[in-house]
This record gives structure tokens, sequence and C-alpha cells, in this order.
């Protein structure tokens, strides 16, 4: 399988003018005065600031996707401010509360590891048969608590199902932002078999962690503890998973990315992307190839950083579960075959409606969840600077 | 006996959760279908009876069934994890022959004799989970050491085993889940991460670590 | 056909209103309705709840329900034991605690109390009635089998001898 990601050379279908570009944009314009300026908010000049550069860059991000009909490099943007941010607030929140980046166990008795999305998977099966959550948090009570990330996960999953891993994940960025760097793949015949590797490291860590009664996939295998919170080691196990972490890291959002122009850890290794791509099966949304368009060149499929585009099913003219809704093939193809589609309706009969209504839920989505994320991080370097 | 039937099923759960991990990904690199599904099944809960009752017989005979020290524990735990570490590798490996030339990427072709393949290696994993020593069966070896004799013994040793088979049975169901690529591929995935678990664990445990980091 | 375009527009529209409502409605609804499902933080972590307080001059001793290891835990049932406020612990503390409210003391746990709260803890326990495993000179060795300083009490967890 050929790669390549690149910006699309054409406009696209639905480029317009100046005037009805603004207008479309108005409601996030809107939505980002309501998310980072409603009561409550800080009113330090840092926070302030943040919140006007993020709802700004925002914006503008989405005025851009409409003024040339494109999605997929917009996104992009958010999308690598997302992950390059996220730890810069994170790690600083940890350094002023405890000091480390290294959770004691000190932390996990009192209920304040931060919970994040990516156990939420592991933990059905040990809370469906014990009524326990086998994870060192807290139900209720703070922002990083377990309900509320659940509530938030289920709540924006509900909205654009696998389009998390496009719209809110705050791990993706880095991986994307790397990928983006060189003109040209230098690796570009991926074995199609590992994109089955989410599924496989899903299963594994399911099974395990329901062994073992603990969060499998954050203590051995999240390569993402290397920029966020890790378990403090005190010994040579701990050292082991450590150096795990880093590997991993390194190999697969830093190394890959930058050789394959794809994403690999959400192609090959994320398992929350596997579970996710279950809901691809209740989302309204989705990406469709228009068969009497289609000229069979591929182009959709190199483009794709997720491998979610194969032979078979591009002649199906759908995509693979693993659809991130990222729009990428959809701004490659040169034949406008690549749409947008509403399910239930008829394929590329209108696409730019059915972009627009999905835009809006995912935009959405991005400036209340990613875009308070960026204007953390963008506060806690105004404090630094300032 | 019926204390014996009851404490297994009552275990169940624990039992299901640390066989799950190794007979899963198992079942699922073999053929397709409930018949082939539950053979590869009745061979892996047989090896693991045989497994309780050999190490329970061994237990006894030296005085270890109601309480084994830590240190031979962490040995006997950690040899066990390496040597299924390595037959889930092999498993892992030799589930490619299925596939053969002869996989489309839609539906896998029934290949009559690799079900004889596949039954040393169940077989050798039902075995080495019969010895690893499981919360559920350390239980059940301080009861069954109060017993008067080494029959009564195994004999509560094989109900409390029958207790516990009652939760296997769904496994069967996974003979429905359609044998192609995508599903054998992940299934040996699966295997080796697991297997690679394993080895870790098992090399912390030989070198008188805990399995913990932290 | 028409319906089934109907169906989808209106499902899709469905969606957007949906975002809108997530952070105003949706995801405070779903955060409660996981807080009302009852679940616990595993007690290998938390501790359990805790049953009874002794008190102990100006300190008290939480005594916590026996947590027992789920699954294959690789840890023994203990029972965790919170001494506290640390602001009026002496030096050394040495106290005969009866954790299963019998009658009869069940250990001695002793361990210094450093002026530095983030100083490491060592714990000695001695077991008098034989349920409890004694722990000579032990930090954080495991879940089961610790001590720690967490918030205002320092943490003793002494692990069932034979479960």
């Amino acid at each position: 399988m050929a790669t390549s990601v690149g910006a699309p050379r054409h406009a696209g279908p639905a480029a317009r003018g100046m005037v009805r570009s603004l207008l479309l944009t108005l409601p996030i314009v809107l939505w980002s005065l309501v998310m980072f300026f409603h009561p409550g908010t800080s009113t330090e000049w840092q926070s302030r600031a943040a919140a006007t550069v993020t709802a700004v860059f925002m914006t503008v991000l989405f005025f851009m996707m409409m003024r040339t009909g494109t999605t997929y490099r917009w996104r992009r943007w958010f999308f690598v401010a997302l992950g390059l941010l996220f730890p810069v607030g994170f790690i600083h929140g940890l350094l002023v509360a405890r000091g480390s980046m290294g959770i004691p166990v000190e932390e996990m008795i009192a209920g304040r590891t931060p919970f994040c999305f990516m156990p939420i998977p592991t933990l059905i099966l040990p809370a469906a048969f014990t009524r326990t959550i086998a994870f060192p948090g807290s139900i209720a009570g703070t922002n990083h608590g377990i309900a509320v990330m659940a509530g938030l996960w289920l709540a924006v999953t509900l909205v654009i199902g696998k389009g998390w891993c496009s719209y809110a994940c705050f791990f993706g960025g880095i991986e994307e932002g790397v990928a983006a760097i060189p003109k040209r793949a230098e690796i570009r015949k991926i074995d199609s078999r590992w994109r089955y590797g989410p599924w496989a490291v899903l299963l594994a860590m399911v099974l395990l962690s329901f062994a073992l009664f603990e969060p499998a996939y954050c203590i051995w295998l999240c390569p993402f503890k290397t920029v966020t919170e890790y378990v403090a080691a005190r010994n040579a196990v701990g050292l082991v998973q450590n150096a795990i972490f880093i590997l991993l890291f390194v190999g697969l959002v830093i190394v890959l990315p930058y050789l394959t122009k794809k994403r690999t850890q959400c192609s090959f290794f994320c398992p929350f992307g596997a579970f996710q791509s279950i809901f691809n099966k209740t989302s309204i949304f989705e990406i469709r190839i228009d068969r009497t368009r289609c000229k069979s060149c591929v182009v959709c499929q190199n483009a794709c950083p997720n491998l979610s585009l194969s032979k078979e099913s591009i002649a199906r003219g759908e995509t693979l579960m693993s659809c991130m809704k990222c729009g990428a093939c959809v701004d490659a193809c040169t034949n406008h075959a690549a749409v947008w589609h509403i399910k239930g309706t008829d394929v590329a009969v209108k696409p730019e409606r059915a972009r627009l209504m999905f835009l809006y839920a995912a935009w959405a989505m991005a400036v209340m969840f990613g875009g308070s994320i960026i204007a953390q991080g963008v506060a806690t370097i105004l404090h630094f600077v300032g | 006996m019926g204390e014996a039937l009851a404490l297994g099923l009552a275990s169940g759960p624990a039992c299901v959760a640390s066989c799950g991990p190794v007979l899963v990904p198992a079942l699922l690199t073999g053929d397709g279908g409930v018949r082939p599904n539950a053979r590869v099944l009745i061979v892996f809960l047989g090896a693991r009876l045989l497994g309780y009752l050999l190490f329970a017989a061994v237990a006894w005979e030296v005085g270890a069934l109601a309480h084994l020290e830590p240190g031979p524990r962490m040995m006997l735990t950690g040899a066990v994890n390496v040597t299924l570490a390595g037959v889930l590798l092999w498993y892992a490996y030799t589930a490619k022959h299925l596939c053969g030339g002869s996989c489309s990427g839609e539906k896998l072709v029934t290949i009559g004799a690799s079900a004889k393949r596949r039954i040393p290696g169940a077989a050798a994993m039902g075995l080495l989970t019969g010895v690893s020593l499981c919360p559920p069966f350390v239980a059940a070896g301080f009861r069954a050491a109060q017993l008067g004799s080494v029959l009564l013994a195994l004999l509560f040793f094989a109900c409390f085993f029958l207790g516990t088979t009652v939760w296997f049975a769904p496994f069967a169901g996974l003979g429905c889940v359609v044998r192609n690529q995508a599903v054998v591929t992940v299934a040996r995935m699966t295997m080796v991460l697991i297997a690679l678990y394993y080895l870790l664990l098992g090399i912390a445990l030989l070198m008188g670590r805990s399995g913990y980091g932290y | 056909m028409k319906l089934r375009s109907a169906l989808g527009y209106t499902a899709a529209g469905a969606t957007v209103l949906a975002a809108v409502l997530v952070p105003f409605l949706l995801m405070g609804m779903f955060s409660k309705g996981v807080v009302a499902l009852g679940l616990h933080v595993d007690e290998m972590y938390s501790g359990g709840p805790a049953l009874r307080v002794i008190q102990e001059g100006a300190y008290t001793i939480t005594i916590h329900r026996t947590v027992y290891p789920h699954m294959l835990q690789n840890e023994k049932p203990f029972v965790q034991m919170d001494w506290g406020p640390v602001s009026a612990l002496p030096a050394r503390v040495s106290d005969v605690v009866d954790i299963d409210g019998d009658g009869r003391p069940d250990v001695r746990v002793s361990f210094g109390v450093p002026s530095d709260a983030k100083a490491p803890l060592h714990v000695d326990v001695e077991a008098l009635s034989g349920r409890y495993e004694a722990m000579q000179n032990a930090g954080k060795e495991k879940n089961s089998r610790l001590i720690v300083h967490v918030d205002n009490s320092i943490l003793v967890r002494v692990p069932l001898r034979n479960p």
C-alpha cells in the first residue's frame, strides 16, 4: 500500500465567497464566545488572552474550511495544536500539584490519579462483574474524575462517533504533526494487516485487565505516558514499564509517522481507536465513495492517514470502520468521488450539506473540549512568559 | 463435595478471568464452527483438570497443598508463565498455516488437518493454566489439604473443577465468530502481546521480583 | 427513498442539536448516570470503607473493612488503619490495636513520624492474635502491605495471615 498525505491540490467542490463563508462561520463565533467567556471563567489576564487567542484560532480555521471547501489541513492545525499544548497544561498541573510527573502510590490511594478516556474499554468487564472500577481514581468530584470523563466521552461519541479520533483526542495530534513534516514518505508499502493491530491490543488489554483487575494498558503499554503522567518507578519492573512507554512513543509517535506520513500509533496500535470504531456503526455521518465518479486512482487510499480505505472498500463505495472522518480522502479526490454523507440519503447528492452538518457538530465538540485544552496550554505558557 | 462444587461455581469468574487471556485468542485462531471450537475447548479444559490433579497430588505428597512458601511459589509461577509465553508464541506462529495461500481475506477455507495441529497447543495451554496457582485454586488447595487422604483431595479438586467449568460454557459460542483474515490476524497478534506480558512477568518472578513497578 | 432521506436528515439535525446540548445538558446527565450506577473504585486502591474509630488521646485510629483481592490480583487480603491527624501524633507511635473489635489485641503497630511529610516511612507490625502478618521495617511494598502518608493521615495496611 503506497502512502502519501499532503494538502489537496485543488479547491474543494464548494469553495465559497467571503460573505457566505463569514455567515456560515457565525455560529462558531457565537459558540466560541459562550465556551470561552461564559460567567465563571478565569479573569486572569493570561487566561483571558489565551481564551481570546484560542477562540480566534478555532474561528479562523472553521472560516477557512468554509472558504476553501476543504477540511483536512485546517482540522490538522487544530489537532496538532491540541496534541502539543495538552502536555504543556497537564504537566504543569502535575508539577504544581505534586512536584513530579510520576504518580506515587499515595496519590493512587487518595484517588487523585487523573483519568483519561483510554482505559474506558478495559474497565467494562471488571465493572460488569464486580461493580468495581479497576482504576486508582475518584468516581466523582474533580475535573479528572472518572464520571466526568466518562460522561464527556459518552456525550461526544454520541455526536461524532469515531470522529473523536480527529476532533477530540488530545494524543493524536503529535504524530499527525510529525507525519506532516516530510514532503514524501520513506516507507511507502505497508502491509494492510498491521491495521488489525489496534483490535489485538484492545482484546489483549481487555482480557488482561479483567484477569489482573488493573488498567493494564495504562500500566504497561500507553506511549503517551511519556508526555503525561506515569507510575513513579521504584524497581526494575517499573523501569521496564517506563522503557516500554518511551520506546513505543519514539517508535509509534515520532519515527514511524515521520517515515510513513501516517498516524501509525492510531492506525496500528491504539486500542481506544479500535473501540471507537464500533461507534462508526451508530454515527449518522460517514464518508462514501461515489462509484459513478470514482476512477479507481486510489489517491484517496494513499491520502488516508489511517489506512481506512482499501481497494475492496473503495469498490464497495465505502470506508473501513476505522475511518476517523478527518476529510483527507475527500480533499484529495480529484474527481469529487469521495464525499461526506448522511446515512439514509443518496450518495453524492448535496455532499456539502452533509459536510456542513457534520462540521458544525464536530467543531462544536472541538471548540468545547480541545479548545479548552489549547487555551489552558496557552495560558500556562503565558504564565511563564508574563 | 458439594462444598467443592459451590466453591468452584463461586470462583468461576476468577477462573474465566485467569484463563481468558489464553483461551480467547486460542479459540479465535482455530477453525470456525461450534463443533471444532468445542473440541479445542474440551481439550483445554481436560488438560486444565489434569494440571489441577497433578499439582494437587504432588503438593499433597510434599505437604505443600495448604501452604506453599512464597519463594517456591514465585519460582513455580514464574516458570509456568515463561513456558506459557513460549507455547502462546508457538501457537500464534503456527496459526499462519491455517491461512496459507487460500485465504482470500473474506472467508477462511476450513482445512481439516489444522484442527489436529491445534490440539497439542490447546492441551499445553490448558495444563499450564491448570498449574498457574490462581487464587481460587489456592483457596481450593487450602480446603482440600484438610481432607483425610490424597484421593479425597483429588476428588475435591475434580468437583471444584466441575463448578468452574460451568462458567466456560459460553466460550463455545466463539465458534460462531466468522474466521477470516481479520479475526485470525487479530487473534494471533493478541496471543503475541499476551505472551510478551507473561514472559515479562515470568522473568520478574524468577528473578524474585513482584510484578509491581511502584 | 424520500422517507429514508428525511429520516437521515432528521437524525443529522438531531445530532447537531445534541452537540449544542453536550456542555449544557448531556455531559452532566451522563456523568450523573455513571455516578448513579453505584460503582466504586477498587478497594485495593481506596482501602475500603471505614468501619470504626478508636480514640487514642489527641489522635484517632480509623479501622477499615478488610479488603479482598479480585480475580488474579497478586495481593493478599488486608486491613487498612489510619492514624490522624498527623500533627497530633507523637514522634514515635506504638499502639496495640484490636482490629476486629472482639476485645482482644490483634497487632502492635510501631512507626516513627518524621517532621518532613515527604520522608519515607517504615512500620513494624507485631502479630498478637495470629490473624495478621507480622511486618518488619516495611515501607511501600505492595498495595496490601505498606505505610504511607496521605493528606493528614498515616495509613498502614496489614495483610491477613491465612485468608
